[in-house]
C-alpha cells in the first residue's frame, strides 16, 4: 500500500522516471529444451514463437482451454534448442506444461533458484550499464538477450523490465550475486542511481502508471478483453484458440479498465473489491496503488463492458469510495 | 437477484424451525463463538494464575513452540513444507519470500478469521499490518501478547539465520491491540540489523515501531474482511480463497491457535486435572447463565431462530434449537434423536465434536459446552430444564431434559 505522503517511495519512483535505479529480482525463470521445444512453445503460447531468432525475446500470453489468460510472460530464444521463459511464478507454468506436453519431445525446468537477477531501470540506465558490463548496450534492441561479463563474472543481460522506461535485466549465478550487486552499486553510484527497496514501487506503482499489469490482473480474461489482442496470432494453432475464436465473434462481455479514486487514499480497497454503478455491482477492482508520476490513486479493474464505458462514475468498496473509469494507462 | 439464479449458491445453516441463517452470518457467528470459548478458557487461566507476566509468558512460549513445530523436521522437510506453501499462495521469489513468509502467512490467517484490515507496508526491511476488527478482541491482553509469539515463530520458521534456530531476525511489535482497547491492532516487523534493534523476550512485543506508522482514518476503515465483503480473499499475489474455504479453515484452525495451544500451558497451571476441570466448569457455567439474563436476549434468540409462538418460553426446544444453531454454524455434523416438548436429544460423533482440527481433539469442548449450555438453559428456558452430555459408543448425546440435581452449579 502506497501513500502520497511517502517520500521514500516517491524518491524511488522519481529516480526511475528521471534518472535510473536498480533492484534485485524481476521474475521467475523456466528453462525449456528439447527437439520439440520451439514447436511446443508455439502451440502453448498465443504469440508466434516459431522462427524467433536466437538472442531475441517476445511478449505473449498463455491461455487455458476457455481462452482465458493464465499467465503472461516473455519468451527468450537463448541459444539453439534453449529457451528461457520469464514468468511471475515458475512452478505454476511447470505444472501447466506437465499437463499439456504429451506428444512433445520437450524438457522444462524452473531454474529460478539457480539464478539471481537484478534490474536497472530509467532513462540513464544505459549509461549505468555501459560502466558495468563488458559489452555495450547501445545497439541492444527490446527483449534482446546477450551473454556478457561483469568484472570478469559471467552474466546475461536483456533489454527489458517492468517500469515502462528504458531498462535492463541482469542474470548471474547465485554464488556470484553479492559480487554482481556490489558492481552494480558502484556503477549506479556514478549516476546517483539508488537501490530500490519498496517492492510496491517497482512491482506495482511504476508499471501500473504505464499500463503494465501482472498476470493475476488479467486472470480469466481473453487477450481481447485485456487489450492484448495485438499479441494473438490467429494464423497458427495454439491452446485455447477455439474458445478464443468463439469469443472473438461476440462483443466482449468484460473490459479491462483503469480506475481513479477520488479520495486521499485507498485503505479500504482490497483486490477484487466490488465496483458499483449507482449502487449496482458492475465489476471488480484488481489492484489500487499510488502513482507518484501522475500523483493519483490509480488502479485496474474488470467491468461489464456494456454498462461501464470510459468516464463512468462508480463507487468502490465498503465505504463507497467515489471513482471514475478511465483508460488503463496513465503516462 | 432472482432466487432462481442463486438458490444453489446461497447456502446457510437451517434452524430447527426452517429459517436459513445465511452463510456469511453463520461464518461470523462461528468465529465469535470460538472467540467466546477462548475468552472463557482465558478466564480459567486467570483464576489459576494471578501473575499476569507469568501466565502471559507461559502461553507465549507454548504458542511460539507449537507454531515452530513446522521446522522441527529435517531441513529438506522444511523446504518441502515451505515450497508447498509458496505454490499454494503463488508467492514469487521476487518478494524475497523466505524473509517475509510470516507476514504472508499472517495476512491470510487474519482475513480468514475476519480480522479485517490491510498490509500497510511490505518492504525488504519492514512489514506493517493494520486491523480494524477482530472477533477475538473479547479475550484480553494475554491473547494479544500470545499472538506476537506466534508471529515471531512464523517469521523465524523461514527467515531465521539457521535452520531450527529461533534467531528473531525481526523486531516484532504489536503497537496497538483492539483486545487492549486500541482502535486498531497494528503489528510491525522491522529487521533488527537494518534498524539496529534489540532481541526481544516474550513480553517485549507490545512496544512501538521504529519507523512511524500509518493510521487509517475512520471513514476508510472496514468492518469485515474480504471474504465477507467480496466473497473471497485475494492475497497480494493474486491467489484467491473462497469464503467457503475460509469458513472451513477457520472452523478447524480457530480452535487450534486460540484454544488448543494456550490450553497446553493453562492445564499445567493447575495442581491437577481435577482442579483444572472444576474451575473450567464453574467459569463456563457462569458464562452460560449470563448469556440470557436480559429478557431481550431471550426474545432476540427466538427471533433469530424463528421460534414459533406456539412454543412457549419454558420449552426444551428453545434450548435445543440454540445448541443446534451453534453446532450448525460451527460446521459440526449432528442428528436430532428427539425434538419435542418432553426434551431434545442431539447426536454428534465424538471425534468430530471434540476434534474440530482432526489432529488436535479437545476434550475441553465437551466439558466447557456442557457447563455453559446447562447454565444458559437455566436462564433461557428455566431451571427446570438442564443440559447434559452422555456417551453412546462413538457418539455423544446432547440432552435437554428435566433433571433434579441437589448439588447443581
Amino acid at each position: 500500500m502506497l501513500f502520497k505522503e511517502d517520500e521514500i517511495a516517491r524518491a524511488e519512483a522519481t529516480a526511475v522516471r528521471e534518472n535510473a535505479a536498480w533492484y534485485r529480482w524481476t521474475h521467475d525463470l523456466v528453462k525449456v529444451t528439447g527437439e520439440d521445444a520451439e514447436k511446443f512453445l508455439d502451440w502453448i503460447l498465443v504469440n508466434s514463437i516459431a522462427g524467433l531468432s536466437v538472442g531475441r525475446g517476445k511478449y505473449t500470453t498463455m491461455l487455458d482451454e476457455n481462452g482465458g489468460i493464465i499467465d503472461d510472460l516473455v519468451v527468450f530464444h537463448k541459444a539453439e534448442g534453449l529457451w528461457w521463459l520469464s514468468t511471475l511464478y515458475g512452478p505454476h507454468a511447470v505444472k501447466w506444461f506437465d499437463a499439456h506436453s504429451q506428444g512433445f519431445n520437450v524438457a522444462y525446468e524452473d531454474i529460478t533458484q539457480e539464478i539471481d537477477m537484478y534490474a536497472i531501470q530509467g532513462p540513464n540506465s544505459a549509461k549505468v550499464m555501459d560502466g558495468l558490463i563488458a559489452d555495450s548496450v547501445d545497439d541492444l534492441k527490446r527483449f534482446q538477450i546477450i551473454d556478457t561479463t561483469i568484472g570478469g563474472i559471467a552474466a546475461i543481460v536483456d533489454r527489458g523490465g517492468f517500469t515502462g522506461e528504458l531498462g535492463y535485466e541482469i542474470y548471474c549465478a547465485r554464488e556470484d550475486s553479492a559480487a554482481v550487486a556490489e558492481a552494480i552499486e558502484a556503477a549506479a553510484a556514478k549516476y546517483e542511481a539508488p537501490r530500490l527497496k519498496t517492492l510496491e514501487v517497482y512491482v506495482r506503482s511504476l508499471p501500473m502508471e504505464k499500463g503494465m499489469a501482472l498476470r493475476q490482473d488479467y486472470k480469466g480474461l481473453t487477450p481481447y478483453e485485456a487489450n492484448l489482442g495485438w499479441s494473438v496470432r490467429m494464423d497458427k494453432d495454439f491452446l485455447g484458440k477455439e474458445a478464443l475464436e468463439a469469443a472473438q465473434a461476440e462483443e466482449p462481455k468484460r473490459a479491462f479498465v483503469g480506475i481513479e479514486i477520488e479520495r486521499e487514499s485507498y485503505e479500504d480497497i482490497a483486490q477484487n473489491e466490488i465496483i458499483r454503478k449507482r449502487g449496482v455491482p458492475v465489476g471488480i477492482c484488481r489492484q489500487m496503488i499510488y502513482g507518484y508520476t501522475v500523483d493519483k490513486n490509480i488502479g485496474f479493474g474488470i467491468v461489464d463492458a456494456r454498462k461501464v464505458p470510459l468516464g463512468t462514475r462508480v463507487t468502490i468498496g465498503p465505504n463507497d469510495s467515489p471513482a471514475v473509469i478511465v483508460e488503463p494507462k496513465w503516462c | 437477484m432472482a432466487l432462481l439464479e442463486h438458490v444453489d449458491t446461497h447456502r446457510g445453516v437451517e434452524t430447527a424451525f426452517g429459517k436459513i441463517i445465511p452463510e456469511k452470518e453463520a461464518y461470523s457467528y462461528c468465529l465469535r463463538t470460538i472467540a467466546a470459548f477462548s475468552a472463557n478458557i482465558f478466564q480459567v487461566m486467570r483464576v489459576l494464575n494471578d501473575d499476569w507476566e507469568d501466565r502471559t509468558s507461559q502461553i507465549c512460549e507454548i504458542a511460539n513452540m507449537m507454531n515452530c513445530a513446522a521446522c522441527s523436521g529435517s531441513e529438506e522437510e522444511l523446504f518441502d513444507y515451505l515450497n508447498a506453501f509458496y505454490d499454494e499462495w503463488n508467492i514469487p521469489e521476487l518478494v524475497k519470500r523466505a524473509a517475509w513468509i510470516g507476514a504472508i502467512w499472517g495476512d491470510y490467517g487474519d482475513e480468514a478469521e475476519d480480522m479485517a484490515g490491510r498490509v500497510i507496508q511490505f518492504t525488504e526491511d519492514r512489514v506493517e499490518k493494520e486491523l480494524d476488527s477482530c472477533p477475538w478482541d473479547i479475550v484480553g491482553s494475554e491473547m494479544c501478547n500470545m499472538t506476537t509469539a506466534m508471529f515471531t515463530a512464523n517469521f523465524d520458521i523461514a527467515a531465521g539465520g539457521e535452520h531450527g534456530e529461533i534467531t528473531n531476525d525481526v523486531a516484532l511489535n504489536m503497537c496497538e491491540a483492539r483486545g487492549c482497547g486500541n482502535p486498531h491492532c497494528r503489528v510491525v516487523a522491522e529487521r533488527r540489523d537494518t534498524f539496529d534493534l534489540e532481541k526481544q523476550d516474550w513480553l517485549d512485543h507490545r512496544g512501538q515501531a521504529y519507523l512511524p506508522v500509518h493510521d487509517t482514518p475512520s471513514e476508510r476503515r472496514v468492518k469485515h474482511a474480504q471474504g465477507l465483503r467480496n466473497g473471497q480473499y485475494t492475497n497480494a499475489f493474486g491467489e484467491e480463497n473462497s469464503l467457503e474455504w475460509q469458513y472451513n479453515w477457520v472452523a478447524q484452525m480457530g480452535w487450534v491457535w486460540s484454544i488448543s495451544f494456550p490450553l497446553i500451558a493453562i492445564r499445567d497451571m493447575a495442581d491437577d486435572d481435577d482442579e483444572f476441570e472444576r474451575i473450567l466448569k464453574i467459569v463456563f457455567a457462569t458464562a452460560g447463565k449470563n448469556s440470557f439474563i436480559d429478557p431481550f436476549a431471550r426474545e432476540g434468540l427466538r427471533n433469530w431462530l424463528d421460534i414459533p409462538r406456539e412454543i412457549g418460553d419454558n420449552d426444551p426446544r428453545v434450548m435445543g434449537a440454540y445448541i443446534q444453531a451453534i453446532l450448525g454454524c460451527q460446521l459440526v455434523p449432528y442428528e436430532f434423536e428427539a425434538f419435542d416438548a418432553d426434551g431434545v436429544e442431539i447426536r454428534v460423533d465424538q471425534e468430530t465434536f471434540t476434534g474440530r482440527f482432526e489432529m488436535a481433539p479437545l476434550d475441553e469442548i465437551t466439558l466447557g459446552y456442557e457447563a455453559q449450555w446447562n447454565g444458559a438453559c437455566h436462564t433461557l428456558v428455566s431451571p427446570e430444564w438442564s443440559v447434559w452430555i452422555d456417551e453412546d459408543d462413538d457418539d455423544f448425546i446432547i440432552n435437554v431434559g428435566r433433571k433434579v440435581d441437589d448439588r447443581a452449579l
